[in-house]
């Protein structure tokens, strides 16, 4: 503490609103993806339980139409992508030998401006309607002739806020891992979770400004009264569709790559044997990503884009197979031959291997263009996005954190509740979706409220129905065992697997506020595993111990996010002098981060070496 | 040019040879050049439609290659991923373009 | 060129002070990735603007509207601008702080003679031609397009404006440097958006 600056650390509250750790903001992002996976969940289960019998009246059709729009909205934007963005924060510096992200500061204001999008969103329960157009909106659907509520103006607001802020982590994620990265690991020595981190990013960075700019055009139509989807003045709906889907596809590779990650992970770890195959899975990475941006029309095939277009899409859809499939035998030859241990991280794992193939391959059907006019707008499809998206990200999620979990708060979760939960959650998924395929194939149209007895649904929506609530136990006991594993003492070792492989294993769990104390040199692919081979206890370091600088904390990103989040209320009721405020604000800070700089602070070589000393 | 500078300050001044102003007018000059040919054609009126869109994007595009090069300094060394991630940009930019104008044209 | 201007390089500063922090370069990296992100967002405004441009409705259709001269005003002064820019740079690098000031000074003239200009022009629209933005689906999309640009021009114009007052108060060091070196980029990046805005949207518009 000898040094010039002092720093005024935060305590409490006001220390989780200002921090610019890298660490702390992952758990911020656990938190506030777990609330709205909640609230999703919750509009899951009311959706099921609707549909549980022919004629229900548990809710009406407005109520249902809502429901299914904010479970959507809620599960891709607010739910998952935090999840994702939580595994990044605690996991990529680590895993790069970094001290810090690149932008502290804006990693903070990522979040904040997420969180207040997404609370944007979700306030519109209370205040007069939810969304009820769909996740994907669709005009004229989501015109103001359609639907007269503020809901959609909600979604448009709340998304391009939440936009903002998953953009911003996208950049900051991409100049981290472009610049950060400790001496010695090249791009060919990522591990491969930081690699599908860095292609998600780019993705996100890519994807997320097309669904910005139609946002933007929707809630001119309906705020400012413009005509871009109108068609008495000229507008064309249709072009609505592509621009969502040019974001919307991409969208899904956004989700899944940091899941496929995860699992590239976790299955070297726990089969003792390094990935088979790394350099195919790295290739394999960018070109789904290349691809996912050339094939968005697949969406579209019903609305008579003309056989050319719809061949076109077709074979690009089908063109990702090939990638996926490489990812897919890559993980069975890792697995293949290792000494295997199954714990609830790699059953969720294993879990996701064959889960993901079945989604993947309903994918390929639905590609086919012909037999998509007969699938479009089924359960089908709904069985097919879910079995994607749940058996193959959120069983990733699932096991990564399930794996992370010692390193971000130095407690191993209880084993046994993880392997309880996880049965329940995967027979309960199955239960839930794999019915659907044929209920879709039957005719039950996606989006419908309710149907009649006499249609031959019945039987399978109670099955759907039950699987869900299977689903939310085996959620209840994750949290239980999150509760349980809270009160037990925070005395995970640095490598609680015994077999971690990448740098994040060589540090404390969790690890100290600078992560480490000297930077380490990386010799190879999977350094510290390379390291413990070599007899070696320790990375070697890279640099001799000295001062760490350190960024400062700071309120202004959140003050920034509840500035826009005013502006967004303001645009939406018209109020346009609210709107100027909450823009001064959000600009008002933006000056004075310009204008005042940020020294930061430094901690001491002795301060590091003394809390070593107590650690060991 | 340049290492038979080899005073103290060599380190910091051999790459002034990037620097001087003539090559930016150059470049400046082209830029005009360039616009005017554009706004020349239109104004002038009287040709070929299809010719005088073709010979707009193309104007449009040496400019926009002149300027990203010269004057965001792309051409230099050490561009590579700035290269790559702006090329993918407008790649993804360029396919929205041409759905929209498929879309108007089907 | 170098020789006459050794002896000014006498500071401390580096040669290009806006690399030579790890901040520095961070910072140009991450704003080369925002302008991919930009592109997207540009490129599908434009996109569009394409889709809609024929839909006139019962208003006034691009031909009917647009005036040469204005927009060749507009884009001579934005093309000198980017030159001014460029410039400061100079400036920067040869580390004269005053001129590097100077041509960011004529540089956001030059971005208010531009927003002038626009505003001027969006007034006699809306006023005279009767063009507003629920005019038409061109309408719409017209303003929609050229205003994001606008509004880019007018961020520009502030946040260079701030760059200046800094550079007058902190001096040129290797915290401002890159500052001024990102906000050059994206005066030029603002500048390329132009050179596609006046060919598609107003020469376009002439041609039909």
């Amino acid at each position: 503490m000898a040094h010039a600056h002092s720093v005024k650390r935060h305590t409490g509250l006001m220390d989780w609103l200002t921090t610019v750790d890298h660490k702390k903001i992952g758990i911020l992002y656990l938190i506030a993806g777990a609330l709205f996976f909640g609230i999703g969940g919750i509009e899951a289960l009311m959706i099921r339980w609707q549909l549980i019998k022919p004629m229900n009246d548990f809710v009406s059709a407005q109520t249902f139409n809502e429901l299914i729009t904010m479970h959507g909205t809620t599960m891709i934007f607010l739910g998952v992508m935090p999840i994702i963005f939580a595994l990044m924060n605690a996991v990529i510096p680590l895993q790069i030998g970094a001290r810090d992200v690149a932008f502290p500061f804006l990693n903070s204001l990522g979040f904040w401006t997420f969180l207040f999008g997404g609370l944007l969103l979700n306030i519109s329960w209370i205040m007069g309607g939810a969304p009820d157009a769909g996740w994907t909106a669709y005009v004229p659907l989501s015109s103001t002739m359609y639907s007269e509520s503020h809901g959609v103006d909600f979604y448009t607001v709340g998304l391009q806020i939440a936009g903002l802020g998953t953009l911003i982590g996208g950049i900051n994620f991409l100049a981290t891992i472009i610049t950060m990265r400790a001496p010695g690991m090249s791009f060919m020595r990522m591990p491969m979770f930081t690699w599908t981190a860095f292609i998600t990013s780019a993705i996100i960075l890519f994807a997320f400004p097309a669904v910005t700019v139609g946002l933007v055009l929707l809630s001119f139509d309906r705020i400012l009264g413009a005509n871009f989807f109108e068609v008495g003045n000229g507008g064309n709906p249709v072009l609505w569709q592509h621009i969502f889907w040019i974001f919307g596809h991409p969208e899904v590779y956004i989700l899944i790559l940091p899941a496929f990650g995860v699992i590239s992970e976790v299955i070297p770890t726990f089969a003792r044997k390094r990935l088979f195959g790394y350099s195919s899975m790295v290739f394999a990475t960018i070109l789904i990503a290349f691809l996912g941006f050339m094939v968005w029309a697949h969406h579209m095939f019903t609305t008579g884009m003309g056989p050319v277009a719809n061949a076109l899409f077709s074979i690009s859809t089908m063109l990702i197979a090939v990638p996926t499939g490489i990812k897919i035998f890559n993980w069975l030859f890792t697995l293949w031959g290792g000494q295997i241990r199954f714990t609830a991280a790699n059953l969720y794992a294993s879990g996701f291997i064959p889960t993901f193939v079945m989604g993947g391959v309903t994918g390929v059907m639905l590609a086919s263009a012909p037999a998509d006019y007969q699938f479009h707008d089924t359960y089908f499809v709904v069985a097919h996005f879910h079995y994607v998206i749940v058996g193959g990200l959120v069983l990733g999620l699932f096991s990564g954190l399930h794996y992370w979990w010692p390193k971000m708060f130095g407690r191993v979760l209880d084993e046994k509740l993880g392997k309880v939960g996880f049965w329940f959650f995967i027979i309960g998924f199955h239960m839930t979706f794999f019915v659907q395929h044929f209920l879709g194939l039957l005719g039950m149209q996606r989006r419908i409220f309710t149907y009649r007895g006499d249609q031959g649904f019945d039987t399978m929506n109670l099955i759907s129905t039950i699987g869900a609530l299977l689903m939310a136990v085996g959620v209840l006991v994750f949290l239980l065992n999150v509760i349980i594993t809270s009160t037990k003492p925070a005395n995970a070792p640095n490598d609680p697997w015994e077999d971690g492989r990448t740098l994040e294993w060589s540090i404390p769990s969790p690890p100290p506020e600078y992560n480490f104390k000297q930077i380490p040199l990386v010799r190879g692919l999977d350094a510290y595993w390379k390291e413990k081979m070599a007899g070696h206890t320790e990375m070697t370091p890279a640099e001799p111990v000295g001062p760490i600088h350190m960024p400062s904390a700071s309120i202004l990103p959140f003050v920034m996010s509840v500035g826009i989040f005013v502006a967004g209320l303001g645009f939406m009721y018209h109020q346009y002098v609210v709107l100027g405020i909450g823009l001064v604000v959000t600009f008002g800070c933006m000056v004075i981060r310009s204008l005042y700089d940020d020294h930061g602070w430094h901690i001491d070589p002795e301060e590091t070496t003394e809390k070593k000393g107590v650690k060991a | 040019m340049s290492q038979h500078n080899t005073n103290q300050g060599s380190a910091v001044r051999h790459r002034h040879r990037t620097e001087g102003p003539q090559k930016h007018i150059i470049a400046f000059i082209f830029s005009i050049v360039l616009t005017l040919i554009a706004f020349a054609t239109v104004a002038a009126g009287g040709v070929n439609t299809s010719f005088t869109i073709i010979l707009l994007v193309v104007m449009a595009i040496l400019q926009v290659l002149v300027q990203l090069g010269y004057w965001m300094h792309m051409k230099d060394k050490g561009h590579l991923i700035p290269i790559l991630f702006l090329a993918f940009g407008f790649f993804v930019a360029g396919a929205t373009v041409l759905t929209a104008l498929y879309l108007v044209w089907w | 060129m170098s020789a006459p201007h050794a002896e000014q390089v006498t500071s401390a500063l580096p040669h290009e002070p806006e690399k030579a922090t790890l901040e520095g370069r961070n910072k140009i990296l991450a704003f080369w990735l925002f302008l991919g992100g930009e592109s997207v967002l540009f490129g599908t405004l434009f996109a569009t603007f394409l889709a809609l441009r024929e839909q006139a409705a019962d208003g006034p259709t691009a031909n009917e509207l647009f005036q040469l001269p204005t927009v060749a005003a507009a884009t001579f002064i934005l093309l000198v601008s980017s030159l001014t820019s460029v410039f400061a740079i100079q400036a920067m690098h040869k580390g004269n702080r005053k001129a590097l000031s100077l041509w960011l000074g004529i540089t956001v003239l030059l971005g208010l003679g531009f927003l002038g200009l626009e505003i001027y022009e969006f007034y006699e629209y809306v006023n005279h031609e009767k063009f507003g933005m629920t005019t038409s689906a061109f309408s719409s999309a017209f303003y929609t397009l050229v205003g994001f640009h606008g509004a880019h021009v007018l961020f520009g114009v502030v946040w260079i404006s701030l760059l200046i007052a800094q550079l007058a108060k902190k001096g040129l060091t290797v915290v401002t440097a890159p500052k001024v070196y990102v906000s050059a980029m994206y005066w030029h990046f603002i500048d390329v958006v132009w050179v596609f805005i006046f060919t598609v949207v107003y020469l376009l518009g002439k041609v039909g």
